[in-house]
């Protein structure tokens, strides 16, 4: 198993899982609900291919095929879980967002504030 | 001489692509400043950069920082998940010079 590639990946997806939720964060606050829905099941499905990359790695381990621990894995182990994180909130977020702002209300389509 | 800055969420594992970025600039005879930084340091470097690349991990600052940057002359992009994954950084440089065309 290439140690380094299962680790970007790790890193890739449970990155793209953070991102695709605060897009939908945008989208919400814009008062596209379908588009944050959207992003929401995209973030998912990176999210499920992020726990596969963890999957494997902690398999590696168990057969003794991981020499050493590198920082990089413990970073990536980070972007797992902010991506975890952010997906939860994101969600209680886009609830919010419905509960203040009825689907229709509104379509801003700004996405650029900070 | 090109100027590429890649950013991702604190510069570490764009860090590791910047290396094999470097290594094919030198196997390829391209003067390039190659730099990794992280997302909330970039203004920093805005000076200094031609092309900022992306972390598919930070794609949704694409819009953010199109707008903050693009109207300064630097071509702002986000890394294929391919690429980074496998960090090629032959791909990923010529891209960039592709880009800065």
């Amino acid at each position: 198993m290439d140690m380094e590639k299962a680790t970007m990946q790790l890193i890739v997806n449970s990155g793209d899982a953070r991102s695709k939720a605060m897009e939908a964060i945008e989208s919400a606050k814009a008062g596209d609900f379908d588009d944050a829905d959207q992003k929401i099941q995209s973030a998912d499905e990176a999210l499920s291919k992020a726990h596969e990359s963890q999957a494997s790695i902690i398999q590696a381990e168990a057969a003794g095929e991981i020499k050493r621990m590198t920082l990089l894995m413990a970073h990536a182990q980070d972007h797992l879980m902010c991506a975890i994180a952010i997906l939860d909130v994101a969600k209680e977020f886009i609830a919010l967002y419905r509960k203040i702002q009825p689907s229709g209300s509104e379509k801003t389509g700004g996405n650029n504030s900070k | 001489m090109i100027r590429i800055t890649l950013v991702c969420a604190a510069g570490v594992s764009t860090s590791l692509l910047v290396s094999k970025m470097n290594i094919a600039a030198s196997q390829m005879n391209i003067d390039a400043i190659i730099k990794a930084t992280a997302e909330n340091n970039f203004g920093k470097y805005a000076d200094h950069t031609d092309v900022l690349m992306l972390g598919p991990q930070v794609s949704y600052l694409l819009a953010d920082a199109k707008s903050r940057y693009e109207h300064l002359g630097i071509h702002v992009t986000v890394i294929s998940k391919e690429d980074y994954t496998s960090l090629n950084g032959e791909k990923v440089l010529k891209d960039a010079l592709a880009l800065a065309k």
